[in-house]
């Protein structure tokens, strides 16, 4: 009895614990976020009270300017830039991604292990180095300040990562799975949509996810190659400062623009990262 | 229905050891074939090969006469039930059974009407929307097996399909495969370890040994008509006993002396030995299955003294298991007349049924 009382008592101790553990992790990672949305609803003489108020009438002024700074420059432009260019290169990563990284994952050849490990040493130099050479690559083919240019950019830096993660989840795929379809009439082709990316999801929507971000986040390259037409919203948030002292409050309605989209993307696909898909398969 | 050939099939996954080594096997068009063999023996490879999963290194295999090697499994319209069952995890059982339908571009209604239909006849009608995962070993095998013949297929592989179910399931499912085999009379290619489940379920089994096909033929031929040494010890319930033996050659009669026994041989079966010239090359064994072996407690001439050591009670039969200075043998006598451990007794073989091998194991005395 009493080592029973005992136990409970610890199990509830470590519980109350373990909560109040989580409640500071969320709360240290969200405070920003709450800063960043309630200063984005303040009025002017709200964010600068002193000391900051807790409770204020909350005003749209401040995301009614965020859309027609810069001279009438719309923010939709740029996030529409980022969205564009964020799912043009996270769909090109993934997708040609999964078939090199079947390939590699179910045709071995002379060398194959080499050439996968080649292709993640793609991404053994910080992008920072070959800035400058990629940037005149771009200039000498005219594709500085376009979509396209950021797209392949953003293509080829998350493919090898991409490659390497798929490639690992392909190989744990049962053979025979793949084996059984063959010999019930699918093409290697099918087999590969039909079989084996459904099994793989997990890691579909985990390189996804890191891609998406990558190319959303990403701000050196951008910030040299785009000047207008293809800017995306990080480019844009950094132009904040410099154009006009610091408008803290438009200046949170984008931020607030940059990380909602990503948020939600990532939200949307959490739900496939789960493991054991291929339980029950063999055995 | 098909009939496949294996003409002279090797396959090496590297160049120094051979998986399988010059195979060569007809399978008749209809008939079900059963594969049996030691773990690691090649029979996986040998199926594998037939449905196109993996090359053949050399040889040919043929079904009706036309050559497959080339041929990709895709395009073969073989029906495969594996070992592991290899169901589609993320597809339910109806999907899984789709699956060989839809990949022929068969309508949806036709497709419902034949999974509702094999469903029936393995009783899993009310699994339809359960995940493989969710199934028992029994309800996924019985998936697998449904999946392979959903469509009217004229060829089945299986590869020990029912190897990771206990005994009384079986049982079970051995009788529904034979009874679908009936039913469609399709070519059978069946693997299994399980000689019972070899001789209940098909026409002819073909034994493997090390890569090599060693005999074909029904259960009572590999039993009584070995051609070697290995067959007759793999082949068999009870282990068959091996003692070294030679034949007696100055008695006035042939005789045939294992240990101290002297047993006299009928002049046909001494004249097949004097036909193989294989006898004067030295070493020959005896083969005796327990069954032919009969205990007394009096001594004779033609009898091995011998001293019991256990007693395995099998049913309303015991094996005494008894030693001697030519080595052990086995004997399955009834329960009630069982000897006990520490017991000495007289072992009288029937000559009739006495296997001999020569020094590089062969039955010097099949019949051919
Ligand atoms: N993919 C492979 N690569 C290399 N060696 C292999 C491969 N598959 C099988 N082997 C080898 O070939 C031999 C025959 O294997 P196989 O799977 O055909 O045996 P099996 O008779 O089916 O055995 P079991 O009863 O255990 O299933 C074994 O020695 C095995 O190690
Ligand atoms: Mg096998």
């Amino acid at each position: 009895m009493t080592s029973n009382s005992q136990v409970a008592a610890q199990f509830s101790l470590r519980a109350v614990l373990a909560l109040g553990a989580a409640c500071v992790v969320v709360g240290f990672s969200l405070f920003p976020l709450y800063i960043m949305i309630t200063t984005a609803l303040k009025s002017e003489s709200d964010i600068f009270s002193w000391p900051p108020t807790w409770t204020f009438e909350p005003t749209l002024q401040a995301f009614k300017n965020a859309f027609l700074l810069f001279g009438g420059q719309n923010v939709l432009v740029f996030l529409f830039n980022s969205v564009l260019i964020t799912a043009a290169s996270t769909v090109l990563a993934v997708g040609l991604g999964s078939m090199a990284a079947y390939a590699l994952a179910r045709f071995p050849f002379r060398g194959s292990k080499h050439l996968a490990f080649f292709i993640l040493s793609t991404r053994f130099a910080p992008p920072v180095a070959f800035i400058v050479p990629i940037y005149l690559m771009f200039r000498s083919v005219g594709l500085i300040d376009t979509h396209l240019a950021l797209i392949l950019f953003y293509t080829s830096m998350n493919l090898s990562f991409v490659i390497w993660v798929l490639r690992g989840f392909f190989a744990d795929i049962p053979i025979e799975l793949e084996e059984a379809a063959l010999v019930d009439g699918y093409t290697r082709w099918q087999v590969f949509l039909r079989i084996a990316l459904p099994l793989v999801r997990p890691g579909l929507a985990a390189t996804a996810i890191l891609s998406a971000v990558f190319a959303w986040n990403e701000f050196l390259l951008a910030n040299i190659i785009t000047q207008r037409d293809a800017a995306t919203i990080p480019v844009y948030l950094s132009g904040f400062s410099a154009s006009m002292g610091i408008a803290w409050g438009e200046y949170m309605a984008v931020g607030f623009f940059a990380v909602a989209p990503i948020m939600i993307f990532t939200l949307f696909l959490q739900r496939h990262l789960v493991r054991g898909l291929t339980f029950g398969a063999v055995r | 229905m098909p009939r496949i050939e294996f003409d002279n099939v090797s396959k090496r996954y590297a160049p120094s050891s051979a998986a399988v080594e010059n195979l060569s096997l007809t399978i008749e068009d209809g008939s079900f074939l059963c594969v049996l063999g030691p773990s690691g023996c090649g029979k996986s490879s040998t199926l594998r090969m037939l449905a196109g999963l993996e090359s053949i290194t050399e040889g040919e295999i043929r079904v009706d006469g036309k050559r497959y090697n080339e041929l990709k499994a895709q395009s073969r319209d073989f029906a495969m039930v594996f070992e592991n069952y290899a169901l589609y995890p993320h597809l339910d059982v109806y999907g899984n059974l789709a699956m060989p339908l839809a990949a022929r571009k068969m309508p949806r209604q036709e497709i419902a009407r034949r999974v509702e239909e094999i469903a029936n006849t393995l009783q899993i009608s009310d699994q339809l929307r359960k995940k493989p995962r969710q199934l028992s070993g029994g309800q996924r095998q019985r998936v697998g097996l449904g999946r392979a013949i959903i469509r009217d297929t004229r060829t089945f592989l299986m590869d020990e399909p029912l190897g990771h179910l206990e005994a009384y399931l079986r049982q079970q499912l051995r009788t529904e495969i034979r009874r679908l085999h009936e039913e469609l009379g399709a070519t059978t290619f069946y693997i299994t370890h399980d000689q019972e489940e070899a001789a209940a379920i098909s026409d002819r089994i073909a034994v493997m040994s090390e890569g090599r096909l060693q005999q074909t033929g029904d259960l009572l031929t590999l039993l009584d008509n070995p051609v070697n040494r290995f067959v007759a010890e793999f082949i068999g319930n009870l282990p068959i006993s091996i003692l070294p033996a030679s034949i007696a050659s100055n008695a006035a009669s042939p005789e045939l002396s294992v240990g101290d026994a002297r047993i006299p041989f009928s002049e046909r079966r001494a004249s097949e030995i004097a036909d193989s010239t294989r006898v004067a090359a030295g070493r020959l064994e005896a083969g005796v299955r327990p069954d032919a072996v009969t205990l007394h407690e009096e001594s004779a001439r033609h009898r091995l003294p011998l001293r019991v050591s256990v007693v395995e009670p099998v049913g309303d039969m015991a094996v005494i298991v008894a030693d001697g200075p030519a080595g052990r043998l086995r004997a399955a006598v009834p329960s009630d007349s069982a000897p006990s451990p520490g017991n000495s007794v007289h072992a009288e073989f029937d000559a009739s049924r006495i296997l001999l091998f020569d020094g590089d194991g062969r039955n010097i005395l099949r019949k051919t």
